[in-house]
């Protein structure tokens, strides 16, 4: 484990990833059904065409927890790179959205996984948190002597999907959140040699930039002392996110690019911030990297938070060959947080 | 030494019955160690804290619950036979099963192999207790003991035929087996090996000798390197391990726990004093098996030591591995002993350390070991280059290597070095089929958990320890399933469920052992084979998307589909498989509906000829007779396509304006209507009352009219054309051209057509055949009541949704009571989940699927599943507790199996206890009695007889019972019957084994024989 001094040239891999998502998938027209929203709107301005519940939205019943979509997808992550639960050495999950606040998610996923005796860690962050996720991962593969570990990153937004409200007379700003999102999970295996997939990790970016700045994004918690008070669970600046990010989006790319030493054409798929269908389409249009070829899932999934870029890993590891390059861009809108992550198959 | 895997194993030991539970308890530096059950021997009669002369210092030790359980019905054992069974052998037989299924292997398919059985034991107690009490030695009682005898049931039981033998070398004993059983896997003795150790304390005489001998802990623990060490406490248990060499596992894709580098054993020689531990002895032992397995003592990172927690004993132990280990750099070696958990073990005390470092190697930590925090400061263990496990060791990411020591009281010490499983070998690749039959993709969307057992009582137990099982660790429902299909597929009640979730699975799996109900339709105790008959739907049964999900979940039905489609998109114009994934409703059009009805019959049908569903009958109504003709080998797929393309698109442009008219009646009454239009004519006849008149629709409206002034029912049918009827005409001489070309030969397999309304002798389904099929009525009813007759299990719709199959029920009812009707797309939702319960539907009727084809290939890897739960509702302990000899003599206790639920602190189960001698002391009667008691003389006498020499409960025996297969008669037990029989029937003459031999099937069959010699004699 720790024996093994760090090496300055300590790569770190991605051997294969593993996601899943809650039940069918939840179209338009069915949401438009159940919540009493126009679906014409939501195809206009949100672009979404499907996402998918950890909710029944009929029943109302919760079928799947946050730890159930991580742990599976963490099983299929390991199926996958043919590693063996034994093998792993750590676990290091992002969620906005934990089942409980004790005990942490990422533990009942261990327990779920069979691991055990292993460090775990749970990063609590909106669609940053995989990506820091995979920095934290990265970091104790390249620096702390550890050959395999496990990154997981995944968002339920069941609490918060109140079935009997109806929401014909809503603002955008309050519709917009029970259109955007969705539910799913996501998680990668990392290794210390090359396996499976054999996907250099190459670069992470993790950067808080939020400092004097109103959060785009707010979600809050009640707890026994404030759960009457009359406060919107989710809020959104969705004006200043669609000012912000893409100039965001920008800054990271380029970051990523100088950093790596990288040209534009240099860069074979580009996976963009995942808002929503609409959003995403504007972003990835003004990043301009005409010769990279865009890996989305958001107008399929949703906008299932932390569970995004392993969406977008599994599509992209469908495509890549030997000695192509991708760079991941993902912005944090709650308090302004820039990340990205530039992969090589090796 | 070449490397030697382990890849199975099983055990108990105190408080743990199985390796999961003895794992959380070593993680959690637990112990099972109490008070002596009062089923063993009055500890009180025998405790002396000052440890008296004939007295022991301890009223303590490790003990193991319920060992008086055993599944006697599942081995085919009968009761007496099992009392008379000493109980290491029964807990060895099932801890063997147990542990081959843990390996992966059904235990029935490793029958007749040469495989190898190495049992350590040292403790002959049961012996002692019943071969001195000569008055009640008994045949059974002979073969119920004996070391030999524990190896040669399980032999004997699983059917294996390599070397079987028992090993006493004292408390080395089950490391010396394992020695043994590599030594033989490597000289290609075996290529299986199964290695085990039991022990289980009856008697006090050990716990005496170890504190006469100043060797016994008061407190009955052991306390291995402790500060606090002050001897042994005696611990029970049993373990099997199964060992093949590493690169026979890895072929067969058996995953390992670990790898034995290499095993070492020798002996003190003459030392100072038999009993006493020898430290040069030891060192060479360990030395020779470090050189064995090729590695420098200082690449050990941990050892499991003997341990006993003697002050002697550890002294010496520390100094001998001292001596190789004092100079080592780096970390010093982790040292430990499950004896402080679960005390000496024994005869199982080398299997126990075995499966506590495989367990270690495999979870890549070592747990602490109990007692080590207060540490004997005497022994310098520093400076030995050795360290106590204070704290669980977790093993680093490269591989590992751990040593287990183990010694026995004569001077036969042994060693092994074991080694982390090779990352390869720890989680194999996926099983690449065995090659003739799955080339190209595999998998029906869905996995089918299956499980198996003797009986429905043992089904539900099982189906219980599953869910318990599946829901603890979220793993790969494909992999699961497949491996379930591996593994828990030999016995007579076969379960099966899809599943593509393991908590769903779970659930459903709960649900069914508790609900009959479900429980019933979810199981099968099928006779034979079935006998499967392929219904192929015909045009009407279409609909957009048909089949549309099952393509998307489905890889082998997408592989066939996509066939399909090859073959007719040069013909058709399109893709017929687009048209049907974009639900395009253009597959009403005929040009459309024809193909694709084609496609889907030939997908589903070659699917599960993949599956390994042998279709022996074949009717095909109307247009899906050309799919049955590719199945029968009438003419390749290609030409199949191109002529039904013909068809279809012909028949499109034949002008629109026919119609078809379902009616209640039989052609016969129709022929007056039928006269008077020309251009209508019957389409099919699909029944006695049922007729479908074809025809140019405003003759069709006009008989509609007639029919509906004598209240004869009809039904207009959504068709565009008036099939098989006249309006054909047109197409006729063009398609004959076509199916010229496509030819067309003899089925080779029966098909009953629908043209000729029975089955094809020797005919070809040529060009004129498909030409006539065109016009002339589909004779369906005459058709399917001749395959009827034949007698098929199962009616298997072959279609995108079921049509003939409820046709078929409605023609024959009573002749389908004992067939099932199968849907392959029962619904127009159907996918992978709905096919996956076709093939469960046909496993559980006596199929045996080609079970890898059910799998993508990432699935097809192995699962460790729970093993069989074997019942302990039958108990056998033939002994009251040992008393003093001055409290009362050795005697029969009356009520065991209520001091064994003492002890066990368990719920009352069902309770026999039965002396050796086969009287029956205190007998449960079974709920399972089976049928009503007999009514005359000579039944009743046979059925005591019989009850009597098994050791059965009289109400247990019916006419039905089989006297080898159920009631586990041997000859031994025959010759005994025959003299009870004649004992009990005086009127009997004089008769010899084999005159009864031929009439031992069952015992109604002795019975009749008896009742005719019986009247015989008395005429």
């Amino acid at each position: 484990m720790q024996s093994t001094p760090p090496s300055p040239e300590a790569v770190a891999y991605l051997a294969a990833v593993g996601t899943a998502l809650p039940g069918d998938p939840v179209d338009n027209a069915m949401l438009a059904k159940t919540l009493g929203v126009n679906e014409e709107w939501i195809d206009v301005f949100i672009g979404t065409r499907t996402r998918h519940f950890a909710r029944d939205l009929i029943t109302g019943e919760v079928r799947w927890s946050l730890a159930d979509l991580c742990a599976q997808a963490g099983e299929r992550a390991l199926s996958a790179a043919r590693v063996a639960p034994e093998e792993i050495e750590f676990v290091v999950m992002g969620t906005a959205t934990p089942d409980h606040l004790m005990p942490a998610t990422v533990n009942q996923v261990a327990d779920q996984l069979g691991l055990d005796q292993l460090p775990t860690y749970q990063l609590q962050s909106g669609c940053a948190g995989a990506v820091q996720a995979l920095e934290l991962g990265r970091t104790l593969i390249t620096g702390g002597g550890y050959g395999t570990g496990l990154v997981i990153g995944g968002d339920v937004c069941s609490k918060h999907l109140e079935l009997d409200r109806d929401l014909s007379g809503a603002a955008p700003s309050d519709l917009v959140n029970y259109v955007l999102f969705g539910d799913g999970a996501g998680a990668a295996v990392l290794t210390s040699e090359p396996r499976g997939h054999r996907l250099a990790l190459r670069r992470v970016l993790n950067r808080f930039t939020g400092l004097g700045r109103e959060p785009g994004q707010v979600i809050d918690w009640f707890g026994l002392a404030d759960r009457h008070e009359d406060r919107q669970a989710v809020r959104e600046d969705y004006k200043a996110i669609e000012s912000a990010v893409p100039v965001m989006a920008a800054e990271i790319l380029w970051e990523l690019l100088e950093e790596l030493d990288w040209s534009t054409d240099q860069v074979d798929f580009l996976l963009p911030p995942q808002l929503s269908g609409r959003m995403t389409r504007r972003i990835t249009e003004q990043l301009d990297l005409p010769g990279a070829v865009e890996v989305s899932c958001v107008a399929e999934t949703g906008n299932n938070g932390n569970a995004l870029p392993f969406l977008q890993l599994e599509r992209l590891l469908e495509q890549m060959t030997d000695g192509q390059r991708a760079l991941a861009v993902a912005v944090e809108s709650s308090k302004w947080i820039k990340s990205g992550f530039a992969l090589e198959k090796v | 030494m070449r490397p030697v895997a382990i890849v199975g194993l099983d055990c108990r030991f105190p408080g743990a019955p199985d390796p999961g539970a003895y794992w959380d308890m070593l993680m959690r530096s637990d112990e099972g160690v109490g008070k002596v059950p009062g089923q063993r021997w009055n500890a009180q009669d025998f405790h002396s804290p000052t440890g008296a002369e004939g007295h022991s210092n301890t009223s303590e030790g490790g003990f193991i619950t319920d060992p008086d359980a055993f599944d006697n019905e599942f081995f085919t054992i009968s009761p007496r036979e099992a009392a008379a069974m000493d109980p290491q052998q029964r807990l060895l037989l099932q801890c063997a099963w147990r542990a081959v299924e843990d390996a992966g292997i059904a235990p029935q398919k490793l029958a007749g192999s040469p495989t190898g059985v190495f049992v350590g034991i040292m403790g002959n107690e049961w012996a002692q207790l019943h071969l001195t009490d000569y008055a009640r030695v008994t045949a059974q009682v002979g073969s119920g003991n004996g070391y030999c005898m524990t190896a040669n049931r399980v032999s004997y039981h699983l059917d294996l035929k390599g070397p079987s033998l028992a090993v006493d070398t004292a408390c080395s004993s089950s490391l010396v087996a394992v020695h043994l059983a590599c030594n033989a896997l490597l000289s290609g003795e075996c290529d299986t090996a199964i290695a085990a150790g039991v022990n289980v304390a009856l008697t006090p005489a050990l716990n005496i000798f170890y504190t006469q001998a100043g060797l016994s802990a008061p407190d009955g623990r052991c306390k291995p390197f402790s500060a606090e060490a002050d001897g042994i406490g005696r611990g029970e248990g049993v373990g099997a391990v199964v060992l093949r060499r590493l690169e026979d596992a890895v072929a067969d894709g058996q995953p390992v726990y670990a790898v034995i580098r290499g095993t070492a054993v020798n002996q003190d020689g003459r030392s100072n004093g038999i009993t006493a531990p020898n430290r040069w002895s030891q060192q060479d032992v360990l030395t020779a098996a470090y050189r064995r397995a090729g590695v420098e003592p200082s690449e050990v990172t941990f050892t499991e030591a003997h341990g006993t927690g003697t002050v002697l004993g550890d002294m010496i132990e520390i100094k001998a591995l001292g001596q190789l280990h004092a100079d080592r750099t780096g970390r010093p070696m982790a040292v430990g002993s499950v004896k402080g958990s679960i005390g000496h073990t024994e005869g199982a005390a080398g299997i126990a350390g075995l499966i506590k470092v495989a367990l270690s190697l495999h979870h890549r930590v070592v747990p602490a070991s109990r007692h080590a925090t207060k540490e004997n400061p005497a022994l310098k263990l520093a400076k030995q280059g050795l360290r106590l496990l204070k704290t669980p060791l977790r093993l680093q990411s490269k591989p590992a290597i751990g040593g287990l020591s183990s010694f026995g009281m004569g001077g036969t010490n042994a060693h092994a070095v074991l080694e982390s499983a090779p990352a390869y070998a720890a989680r194999p690749e996926a099983v690449v089929v065995d090659g003739e039959r799955t080339s190209g993709r595999t998998g029906l969307g869905s996995g089918v958990f299956t499980v198996s057992a003797p009986s429905l009582d043992a089904l539900r137990r099982n189906l219980l320890a599953q869910a318990d099982a599946i829901q603890r660790r979220r793993v790969s429902a494909g992999s699961l399933c497949w491996s379930s299909n591996r593994v828990k597929t030999g016995h007579r009640y076969r379960f099966a469920l899809p599943a593509q979730d393991t908590g769903e699975l779970a659930g459903a799996l709960r649900e069914a052992a508790t609900d009959d109900d479900l429980l019933a339709r979810l199981t099968g105790n099928p006779a034979g084979r079935p006998l499967v008959a392929l219904l192929f739907t015909g045009q009407g049964s279409q609909y957009p998307a048909m089949t549309a999900r099952l393509y998307r979940e489905s890889p082998l039905y997408r592989r066939f589909l996509d066939e399909a489609d090859a073959a007719l998109t040069p013909h058709t114009g399109g893709s017929v498989r687009d048209l049907l994934l974009s639900g395009d409703p253009e597959v009403h059009r005929t040009r459309w509906t024809q193909p694709a009805l084609f496609a889907v019959g030939y997908a589903l049908a070659s699917s599960l000829a993949e599956l390994g569903v042998r279709p022996t009958l074949l009717l095909g109504h109307s247009v899906g007779e050309y799919a049955a003709a590719v199945l029968a080998e009438v003419f390749p797929l290609e030409q199949a396509a191109q002529l039904i393309a013909a068809r279809g698109a012909l028949m499109e442009r034949l002008p629109e304006g026919g119609g078809m008219l379902a009616v209640r009646a039989t052609p016969r009454d129709l022929a007056p209507l039928l006269e008077r239009e020309p251009l209508v004519g019957v389409g099919a006849v699909n029944g006695p009352q049922a007729t479908v008149l074809s025809g140019e629709l405003a003759a069709l409206g006009r008989i509609d009219d007639a029919l509906q002034k004598r209240r004869i029912r009809t039904r207009k049918l959504a068709v565009s054309h008036a099939f098989h009827s006249p309006l054909m005409e047109p197409v006729l001489e063009e398609f004959a051209g076509i199916a010229e070309e496509a030819g067309g030969g003899v089925p080779k397999l029966p098909v009953y057509s629908t043209v000729r309304g029975r089955l094809l002798e020797a005919e070809p389904m040529d060009a004129k055949y498909w030409t006539e099929h065109i016009s002339a009525p589909v004779l369906f009813g005459e058709a399917a009541m001749q395959l009827l007759e034949a007698g098929p299990t199962h009616l298997v719709e072959v279609g995108p949704r079921p049509v003939l199959t409820q046709m078929a029920r409605r023609l024959r009812p009573s002749a389908l009571a004992g067939g099932q009707s199968v849907a392959l797309v029962p619904d127009e939702q159907a996918g992978g989940h709905q096919l996956a319960e076709a093939v469960a539907q046909l496993y559980r009727s006596g199929l045996e699927p080609w079970w890898n084809a059910a799998y993508p290939e990432e699935e097809r890897a192995p699962q460790r599943l729970a093993p069989y739960a074997f019942s302990d509702a039958h108990r056998f302990w033939t002994r009251g507790p040992i008393r003093s000899a001055t409290a009362t003599g050795v005697g029969v206790l009356p009520a065991s199996g209520a001091a064994a639920r003492e002890q066990s602190g368990e719920a009352e189960p069902e309770t026999r206890a039965l002396s050796v001698a086969g009287t029956v002391e205190a007998l449960a009667v079974l709920p399972s009695a089976r049928e009503s008691a007999p009514v005359d003389v000579v039944a009743s006498a046979v059925i005591e007889a019989v009850a009597g020499v098994g050791g059965y409960a009289p109400q247990e025996i019916s006419p039905g019972s089989l006297l080898f297969e159920d009631l586990g008669f041997d000859s031994v037990m025959v010759m005994e019957l025959k003299d009870r029989i004649q004992e009990r029937l005086t009127g009997l003459e004089a008769m010899s084994v084999q005159d009864l031999l031929p009439r031992l099937s069952s015992v109604g069959d002795l019975i009749d024989y008896l009742r005719d010699r019986v009247g015989a004699a008395v005429a």
